[in-house]
């Protein structure tokens, strides 16, 4: 099963991401001719804010299986690509916009905009689509390639858990001093500033404490 | 949710006004810059950190701070190169803002020298005179336009390029001024450096980082030396030096029963047109005669700091209170010039009766009424906004008005003429209160407000650790907003001070926080410091003195906290500078320059900790003159709690 892993601790919250994905299903495909097509095209990813300043988390849909959404669409719209199965597909014009598949999704990553590819529609259901159309031609998903500090990685599921796990395994090896601490380390100054991010977001809401 | 919307109101700003008029935005759909704020989340981590490059068309770059993705843009600039460049060009702006500023003065007073006005006069002729002799001005036997009009002249030469170094530069102290040579940024001419800024932070010109900081130095010496001090200077001499008087503060500063006019924005020329047209008769008639008890104003932001500082004005509010003001629904005209002014204010005022008239052909904004600024004709063009002003009383929704609080009493007018007058003529009083160690040090506390810290929680807060522990406080801008409306510009906030400043106020009759002015007069600082360095025969880096901006802002905060540090003066932010992405310029920022300009910066945005920073250096400071002290050390630094309640 391929799939974008998230490393939500790498996310700098550039929101690069969100525009690939807007441009990737634009229909020009061009950002600067993009912003001028109507219907805007939109993105599918959203990178929202964590609970401290500085952070994030790209949040997109997961292709769920089973998928909620398939399970409760009542027009049978949203469906398993026949060529990709990983990836759960909306079909636009059979979307009758009731918004069960968005009530369900554990995520909260189905939204409701206009569609260049169903005209005939106010709006439809949109959600990442694992960016089918790249796949198609050999490319990757447009979020992960925009992705420069790798925050977003696209691959075999169990591959990027592996290595996922293996950074991890470097991290407790550090504790019996097999390691250098730098190996599996964040840079020092990104590690400041999101402690700075941190104590601005705890001074604005225990004002008082600390004295 | 963020630190920046739910959890109520009182997250955002330690003020009941600011609270109360939120409730009044969210109940009327209003949008704040808060809410803008939260919109912007997450704000780009490349942006925040430095590196992101917008300078050249080979790019838009960014450089991977985690080490894995680009290290440099497609001309090779590293981390390092973009942060300076970045970095630089903020200085560049903030110091070019200054300085502009400082250039409208200055033709004002060139104005006055050739007779061409129907406002402007020489009001402080002893300062014109002392200014004519530090410039070589022969003024014996000239009348005061005589003067006025050779020393603008001679002025003029401070912006251009035939000066090897600025005159108000000389000021310093011979050891500042050596440290200036040696290091090569004493500043030459103002336009200049600015111009060589520029000009260095094009690609391919100089990507030495610390030859590109070295400059940047260089340039803000050159506003907090010249056009900042020029601005302060030219100012008091044309609008009088301030002395001390008490006034008033917060959104109270607004009438109910009369017609209110806002003074936002930075520069005195048209504000102090406009308190004189205020007084005028046939206006404050009409204004009865529409239902008016008279004609009120009130000051946000720096033109509030002036006209507060020279003539009493009150102010309702800082940065952060600009859309807050419009939305008590008794304010009939806010009238801004420059700088700090949200483009966001006339959409405020479309949903209220309020007109938002701008000024300054360099400053127009949609959805305003521009009123071109003709500095020939001030007092008519003051009249002609006082009158749209009080017409507009007509169209005022009395049932929309809404005043939450009484305003608050402060002391200002503390120029430095004034606190050596205080003290009797000489800093001499000042230095022997220190020596005895009853006032420990002086801090400046100066600076914006900036909604990712929660309003004035950081000024007031640093203030009161400050005074408990016997350091003098000194404000400007923003910061003197915050610490008026919390009670602290007054001369009974003594009980607040430890004992040894308590005493030095009471004997004095002076409050123990004292405000010297706006931004610009943050160059009083300067003028305070090497007056206290020269009389000790010490540079200033030896004096335990330090700056704070805990809730900095814009470009001119970065331009003055540069200035300020090259000029000897350790300074505390409490908003971190976009430089996180380069490891080496936040070393050299928090700890080289110690080596360099024998003061450095530091990043912190807990008041509390903030203050113990400074207290520490106080203490240094003090060992290394011989005076007693504490060991830096045995002053606790209170825990950084990081973790959320």
């Amino acid at each position: 099963m391929k799939t974008v892993f998230v490393h939500p601790e790498r996310c700098i919250g550039c929101k690069q991401c969100e525009s690939a994905c807007a441009i990737a299903h634009s229909q020009t495909k061009n950002l600067f001719m993009a912003v001028f097509e109507s219907p805007r095209p939109k993105p599918r990813i959203h990178a929202e804010p964590g609970l401290t300043l500085n952070t994030a988390f790209p949040n997109k849909c997961r292709h769920c299986d089973p998928a909620p959404c398939m399970a409760v669409c009542p027009t049978a719209c949203i469906q398993r690509a026949i060529d990709y199965p990983d990836i759960v597909l909306i079909d636009a014009h059979k979307c009758i916009t009731c918004g069960m598949c968005a009530m369900v999704c554990p995520f909260d990553v189905i939204t409701y905009f206009p569609l260049a590819a169903a005209p005939e529609r106010a709006v439809v259901a949109v959600k990442c689509d694992h960016c089918i159309e790249r796949q198609r031609k050999g490319l990757g998903p447009a979020c992960v390639e925009s992705c420069k500090v790798y925050a977003l990685e696209f691959g075999e599921i169990n591959e990027l858990v592996k290595s996922a796990r293996t950074r991890y395994s470097e991290a407790v090896s550090v504790a019996v001093g097999q390691v250098s601490p730098q190996v599996t380390a964040l840079p020092a100054n990104v590690e400041a500033w999101r402690a700075y991010g941190a104590a601005v977001t705890h001074l604005n809401a225990n004002g008082k404490k600390g004295v | 949710m963020t630190s920046f919307s739910g959890n109520g109101f009182k997250n955002l700003s330690i003020n009941a006004d600011t609270q109360a008029m939120l409730e009044v935005a969210r109940k009327r759909g209003i949008e704040t810059v808060w809410d803008r704020l939260a919109k912007q989340q997450p704000q780009c981590g490349y942006c925040n950190l430095g590196t992101s490059c917008r300078i050249c068309a080979m790019g838009p770059c960014r450089v991977d701070p985690f080490g894995d993705g680009p290290q440099t843009g497609v001309c090779g600039a590293d981390a390092n190169i973009i942060v300076a460049r970045n970095l630089a060009r903020m200085i560049a702006a903030g110091a070019s803002s200054h300085s502009d500023h400082g250039r409208d003065i200055l033709e004002t007073l060139h104005r006055v020298g050739e007779g061409k006005t129907d406002f402007y006069a020489v009001t402080d002729s002893a300062k014109l005179k002392r200014l004519a002799a530090e410039y070589g001005i022969q003024a014996d036997g000239k009348s005061d336009q005589a003067i006025a009009k050779d020393l603008a002249s001679e002025m003029m030469e401070d912006y251009g390029m035939r000066r090897a170094k600025l005159p108000m530069a000389a000021r310093a102290p011979k050891a500042r001024q050596e440290i200036w040579e040696k290091t090569g940024v004493y500043p030459r001419g103002i336009d200049r450096e600015n111009v060589e800024m520029l000009h260095r932070t094009h690609m391919g010109v100089d990507n030495d980082w610390v030859n590109i900081l070295l400059h940047a130095v260089r340039t803000s010496l050159s506003d907090g030396w010249g056009g900042s001090m020029l601005a302060t200077e030219l100012s008091d001499t044309l609008f009088g030096t301030p002395t001390p008087k008490m006034s008033q503060m917060n959104l109270g500063a607004i009438k109910a029963d009369q017609v209110n006019i806002i003074l936002h924005g930075h520069n005195p020329m048209l504000s102090e047109a406009i308190v004189a047209a205020s007084q005028d008769a046939e206006l404050l008639a009409l204004a009865r005669k529409l239902g008016a008890k008279g004609i009120n104003l009130a000051g946000v932001c720096c033109t509030g700091n002036e006209v507060l500082m020279r003539k009493g004005i009150p102010m309702a509010g800082n940065h952060l209170m600009q859309e807050l003001v419009i939305m008590t629904g008794a304010v009939e005209v806010m009238v801004v010039d420059y700088q700090c002014i949200m483009p966001a204010v006339t959409k405020t005022a479309e949903c209220f009766h309020t007109k938002v008239i701008s000024t300054f052909d360099k400053a127009k904004f949609p959805g305003a009424e521009h009123i071109s600024f003709d500095p020939a004709r001030a007092l008519e063009i003051g009249k002609i906004i006082v009158r749209k002003a009080v017409e507009n009383f007509a169209k005022r929704v009395p049932d929309r008005v809404f005043i939450p609080v009484e305003p608050v009493p402060m002391m200002t007018g503390f120029s430095i003429e004034a606190i050596l007058g205080a003290l009797g003529g000489t800093p001499q009083p000042l230095i022997d209160a220190i020596v005895k160690g009853q006032i420990r040090g002086a801090v400046g506390i100066v600076g914006c407000n900036n909604p990712k810290i929660k309003q004035d929680l950081g000024h007031t807060e640093l203030t009161k650790r400050l005074i408990e522990n016997d350091i003098l406080v000194v404000v400007t801008g923003c910061a003197t907003v915050a610490d008026g409306k919390a009670g602290l510009l007054v001369p009974e906030a003594a009980e607040k001070a430890g004992p040894g400043l308590r005493a030095v106020c009471r004997a004095l009759g002076i409050p123990p926080v004292l405000h010297i002015g706006s931004c610009v007069d943050n160059s009083r600082i300067l003028v305070l410091a090497a007056a206290l360095a020269n009389t000790l025969g010490v540079d200033i880096s030896a004096l335990p003195l330090a700056g704070a901006a805990p809730e900095w802002y814009s470009e001119k905060a970065v331009a003055i906290g540069t200035y300020v540090v090259g000029s000897g003066i350790f300074t505390v932010l409490g908003i971190a500078p976009p430089i996180f992405g380069s490891p080496d310029i936040v070393k050299l920022l928090t700890e080289g320059l110690e080596g360099v300009f024998g003061a450095t910066f530091a990043v912190e945005p807990d008041p509390n900790r903030a203050a113990v920073l400074i207290r520490r250096h106080i203490e240094k400071k003090r060992a290394g003159l011989g005076l007693s002290a504490v060991e830096p050390e045995k002053i606790g630094m209170p825990e950084s709690e990081l973790a959320l309640a």
